[in-house]
């Protein structure tokens, strides 16, 4: 293949995934892993490299638009910091060295399994626009882990406090360990603990997610980098592409409602998640 | 109206908020690192193609081509030599370290605002950061 449609290609495989990435809380990567492993034949510590570099494309990007909204809680978002990056550093390590072993296949199976995973919990809350009955425990208070942001598509102003500090914890360092191993935002990780547990509103939740993300993401992408499995070559023009696809995700996500940006989600990962399995069991 | 319900955030005993620059000064932070970086991964790109016009996509995946600019020495000798490759290399850092210069100054504007536990918080996840990039992924290679 000519240089140039390689660079056009996965160019536009990051406009997806930045797309989706961005309106999700997905983070992109759950597109350009696959695209790159089932597509091109990369390995799957490369595809994982060039994945956390696109979610961090999609974190900056999304970031600097969800911030200045007060969409993104930086409160909520840099306490649970502290469970996501340890999980990340430990996954990309493990990723490394399960990769020495040979493991790859199992890794790919295992990758596919988790974005199925995530399929059940999506469809339950398909239907919800905001949360009710929320008590904020004793460290949100302590914490000041509240907000308040105006929604465009309701024209409201939504006020918000978190909740089950604890439990979202403990999801988050999965998430870390689930991003860092398969190069992954693990999104929707993120968004289950603020959405499930701390019960903030949906969109703050993708958008505080994202932002979490580049933090999460360079945890691993630092690993993965000094390791030597982050090759620009693959991961530049996904991740111009991702920029791309992220601003105009950025853009439309204010006028969403929740319901809408759920139902975006369940399908491309169901697609995603198949597609890994079978490629993880040696099937075409 | 209130999302979660209309009396959660009016009983807690204040509100804490992190100050207006903050918010202004994270967002021109990640968009600075972002435009800066996929300058850098187009410029790159645009002139390793330019010098490979025969390149194959077989060997962009067999090879790593920036395994020698990895090191502070190695990047600044390639991009003095404008090498292609030294500068996607660079790019790449830079997107990699936005978000930590993010995180550093949220330990900024907590230390400032006298929030013990946020600023502890945000100095841990920034040493992690560093040590995940600077100690653990050399290990592990």
């Amino acid at each position: 293949m000519d240089l140039w449609a390689w660079v056009l290609l996965l160019g536009l495989t990051g406009i997806l995934a930045g797309l989706l990435g961005s309106l999700t809380g997905l983070g992109g990567a759950v597109v350009v892993i696959p695209v790159l492993i089932v597509g091109f034949g990369a390995s799957f510590p490369v595809a994982a490299g060039a994945g956390l570099i696109t979610i961090l494309v999609t974190s900056s990007t999304t970031g600097a638009t969800y911030v200045r909204d007060y969409l993104t809680d930086l409160r909520i978002g840099m306490f649970f910091e502290i469970a996501t990056v340890p999980g990340a550093i430990i996954g990309a390590s493990a990723t490394v060295l399960l990769t020495h072993a040979s493991l790859d296949d199992a890794l790919l199976v295992a990758l596919g399994i988790v974005l199925l995973a995530i399929i059940p919990g999506s469809l339950r809350r398909r239907n919800e626009e905001l949360p009710a009955g929320v008590v904020p425990d004793r460290r949100s208070q302590r914490l000041g882990l509240v907000g308040e942001y105006h929604d465009q598509a309701t024209d409201r102003d939504v006020r918000y406090a978190a909740a089950e500090t604890s439990p979202a914890l403990g999801v988050m360092f999965g998430a870390g360990i689930v991003s860092g191993m398969f190069g992954i935002g693990a999104g929707v990780f993120k968004v289950l603990a603020l959405d499930h547990y701390l019960r903030l509103p949906m969109k703050v939740s993708t958008a505080t997610s994202n932002f979490m993300m580049g933090v999460t993401a360079a945890a691993g992408a630092g690993v993965l980098l000094a390791a030597g499995y982050v090759n620009p070559l693959i991961a530049a023009p996904a991740a111009m592409g991702t920029a791309l696809g992220a601003y105009s995700g950025s853009r439309l996500l204010p006028g969403l409602r929740n319901r809408t940006v759920r139902l975006i989600l369940i399908p491309v990962v169901a697609v995603l998640g198949a597609e890994t399995i079978l490629r993880g069991v040696g099937l075409p | 109206m209130t999302g979660s319900d209309p009396s959660a955030s009016s009983r807690l005993p204040f509100r804490r908020r992190l100050p207006v620059d903050a918010r202004r000064y994270m967002a021109w932070v990640l968009r600075a690192g972002l435009l800066v970086s996929i300058a850098l991964l187009a410029g790159g790109i645009a002139a390793y193609v330019a010098r490979h016009p025969g390149g194959t996509v077989r060997e962009i995946l067999a090879t790593n081509p920036i395994a020698g600019y990895l090191s502070l020495g190695g990047l600044a000798h390639g991009i003095a030599d404008g090498s292609p490759e030294a500068i996607l290399t660079l790019g790449i850092l830079v997107i990699v370290v936005t978000p930590i210069v993010r995180v550093a100054s949220g330990f900024y504007y907590f230390e400032r605002g006298g929030e013990r536990t946020m600023s502890m918080v945000t100095l841990t996840v920034l040493l992690l950061l560093l040590l995940g990039l600077l100690v653990l992924g050399p290990l592990v290679r």
